[in-house]
């Protein structure tokens, strides 16, 4: 047994914390609109292999297993990162299970991308056709969505979408029915949802920690009565317990990692508990952190917000709240 | 990363488990202080007899030499068998044994060691005074050297097991002019020293648990020293780290069983509005977070044990782990009291008139003693945050 990261682990996660520090840097938030990806990097996120990181290499994956593209997602979560990445390759996941070769080869490729798809009230999924209310992110008008649950994923593509502004300007949002649309690919079983639980709980775990780092750093630094912040209790106290929520949620992701990549019979209970505690020290982090950095904290030009703002939008996407709760109080019985 | 056992790891989990359906005892501990000393004492030798005392002491000190991931197998199964816990053994293999190991003359180890393991003798630990708990350093206990004795005067406090111990782990101030860590002395004190006074202080439950222990010119051969004199602080502190972890071991794996056992309460339980209390959106809530908290606890323990077992220095992995634990087994403890609703009210002084009323208030027990909470968010803040001190 052991949850510590080896040196290949680190590696991964090494590589693309340099590559998401150089392409896409948090900066750029403060003037970002919508999620759309340029070809460039694109292209670059391809060579990278982030499309088909736990794909087979016959499927034209990177072969790679849910351990290290939860650790790559997680770097994507802790600098705020396109969260646009994981449909495209949860839509890759779903065209490879679907056996439709061509279509993942160019999502792999970075070549064709796909939004998300979350249910805004029932939908009816059959095997063929789709019906139903969807929230979509970062989905273009006529694009390909993925919609997963742990019965089975789909590929659609949209006819129309009502833009929405989303909380996260980094996010495009959008509403969309949908009334027996065409199923592109269907993939029956849980891969490409246990997939998307577990790298949302890894955003939302680089999320969690780069509020800590953000509150630590600055109460260090910032003076109030002659001394720093970080040395009054009623600043020490709250940032513990954030280290406290970090180190149980990524004990908690890791878990759940192994757990999936090995198949193991406890996997959906472990995923469901991750998703769960994650969504917690996300939003609860993020909202520390704001209230440690006082006034500025609150202001559009520091980053803070923006940190909030993401694990508000990732704590909805597959499993919110209540929806975990309940998958962990069955035992994620399938 | 993985979550598989080794071939030693398997065969021992597959040992432990049947040495313990073989040799748990089926009746339960008894209610009576002097009969549940003798219990505890009785399942102390049987493990020693069996070979799974001291699992991860080492094989020259009497230990069975086994791994830390080995340790937690063992209260994993132990915890399935419902065996007994250490109770007033707890101290002495956990944090007396330990330091003993660590520090101690090669005559204390011949003498005490084995005491330790096969459940001759039970340690209590004299720290704590009135004016000195959060902050240990500010104690005030005399010891005087006289020839080849300290001659100690003062008073301890939450003395846990004071009652029945058979030694201490005694800290004093050696040096009257000395300021916090310094001048203090670690020495082993035999309870039953002429000069020595134990008394009892009831706690809210309606149990004697600790003590107050007042020393009237006790005089305490110097040969119990252990480390030298004036280094008492660095022999305290050489058994915090690691043991911290792996003292909370078993309440963590004993957590996982209590959120189980309380969801299956809930789902027994009706509620005053007629409906099982399971039904109830906020109870099941509630429920499900702390089951999730119990599940990334065990997950923490591990990455935890992971770091240790790799050679790495002991940070404040402990005090992360013992703030988890404590807060969660006491908002278990709330949501249970909730659920049980009026018949939460129901309690007799003892803790099998109401289980759940005894250990709602035994929450606080945890998140006070062996550092409040506040002092683990002190430690982390130090140690895994680097922030400035204030002291």
């Amino acid at each position: 047994m052991d949850l510590t990261l080896g040196p290949d682990e680190q590696q991964v996660v090494a590589s693309a914390a340099d590559f998401l520090r150089k392409r896409a840097p948090i900066a750029r938030l403060h003037h970002a609109s919508g999620g759309k990806l340029d070809a460039a990097l694109l292209a670059e996120m391809s060579a990278l292999g982030w499309f088909g990181m736990a794909l087979g290499e016959s499927d034209g994956g990177v072969g790679l297993t849910a351990v290290e593209e939860m650790l790559v997602f997680r770097e994507i979560g802790r600098g705020l990162g396109p969260a646009a990445v994981l449909p495209i390759a949860l839509a890759a996941r779903t065209a490879a299970l679907a056996g439709d070769r061509t279509l993942a080869a160019a999502l792999i490729g970075g070549k064709q991308v796909a939004g998300l798809a979350l249910a805004d009230g029932p939908v009816e999924a059959a095997a063929t056709s789709i019906s139903g209310t969807f929230r979509t992110f970062d989905a273009s008008e006529d694009g390909l969505i993925l919609f997963a649950t742990p019965k089975q994923s789909v590929l659609v593509r949209l006819a129309g979408r009502t833009e929405l502004p989303c909380l996260d300007k980094s996010i495009a949002m959008g509403a969309a029915k949908l009334d027996g649309a065409a199923v592109i690919a269907q993939a029956p079983g849980p891969a490409a949802y246990d997939a998307g639980v577990l790298a949302t709980a890894a955003m939302l775990q680089g999320l969690s920690e780069t509020a800590l780092a953000m509150s630590v750093e600055y109460a260090k630094l910032r003076e109030t009565f002659g001394r720093p912040i970080g040395a009054y209790q009623a600043v020490r106290h709250p940032c513990a317990d954030m280290a406290v929520r970090c180190e149980a949620s990524r004990a908690q992701l890791y878990f759940a990692a192994v757990a999936l990549r090995d198949s193991r019979a406890d996997a959906g209970l472990q995923l469901a508990a991750a998703k769960s505690v994650a969504n917690d020290a996300a939003t609860k982090n993020a909202d520390w952190n704001i209230q440690i950095h006082g006034g500025i904290g609150i202001t559009a030009e520091f980053d803070a917000h923006l940190v909030m703002k993401r694990a508000q939008v990732l704590s909805r996407w597959f499993g919110d709240t209540r929806e975990t709760l309940r998958a962990v109080l069955e035992g994620a019985a399938r | 990363m993985d979550l598989d056992h080794t071939t030693d790891e398997s065969s021992f989990r597959a040992r432990a488990r049947d040495w313990l359906s073989a040799n748990a005892p089926k009746e339960k501990r008894p209610a009576d202080p002097g009969a549940a000393n003798a219990f505890d004492r009785a399942w102390q030798r049987k493990l020693f007899e069996g070979g799974f005392a001291g699992i991860s002491w080492p094989k020259e000190h009497g230990g069975a030499g086994l791994s830390l991931i080995q340790q937690m197998i063992w209260y994993e199964e132990a915890a399935r068998a419902h065996a007994p816990a250490a109770n007033a053994m707890g101290l002495a293999l956990h944090h007396a044994g330990p330091t003993l190991i660590a520090r101690g003359a090669e005559a204390q180890k011949a003498f005490h060691l084995p005491r330790i393991l096969n459940g001759e003798a039970v340690w209590c630990q004299g720290f704590s005074e009135p004016g000195a708990g959060s902050d240990l350093a500010a104690l005030t206990t005399r010891g005087a050297v006289d020839g080849d004795v300290l001659v100690v005067n003062g008073q301890k406090m939450w003395t846990s097991y004071g009652h029945i111990a058979d030694y201490q782990e005694l800290l004093v101030r050696t040096d009257p002019d000395s300021k916090r860590h310094r001048g203090l002395t670690w020495i082993i004190c035999d309870m039953r020293t002429p000069g020595l006074r134990v008394d009892p202080i009831v706690n809210m439950m309606g149990e004697r648990h600790v003590n107050t222990v007042f020393y009237d010119d006790v005089r305490i051969p110097l040969s119990n020293v252990v480390g030298s004199i004036g280094e008492g602080w660095a022999t305290a502190m050489s058994t915090l780290t690691i043991e911290r972890t792996m003292s909370f071991l078993p309440d963590q794996i004993e957590l996982l069983q209590k959120a189980d056992a309380a969801i299956a309460l809930a789902e027994r339980t009706r509620l005053s509005t007629g409906e099982w209390a399971i039904e109830d959106d906020a109870i099941a809530q509630r429920l499900a977070r702390v089951k999730a908290d119990a599940l990334a606890l065990r997950a923490l323990t591990i990455a935890n044990l992971s770091r240790l077992s790799r050679g790495n220095e002991p940070g404040a992995e402990g005090s992360v782990l013992k703030l988890h634990v404590t807060t969660t087994y006491k908002t278990l403890s709330e949501i249970v009291a909730e659920i049980l609703g009026l018949d939460f009210l129901v309690y007799g002084d003892d803790r099998d008139s109401n289980r759940a009323a005894y250990e709602f208030m035994w929450s606080w027990v945890l998140t006070i003693s062996g550092g409040a909470s506040e002092i683990q968010r002190e430690i982390i803040a130090d140690r895994l945050l680097g922030l400035p001190r204030a002291r």
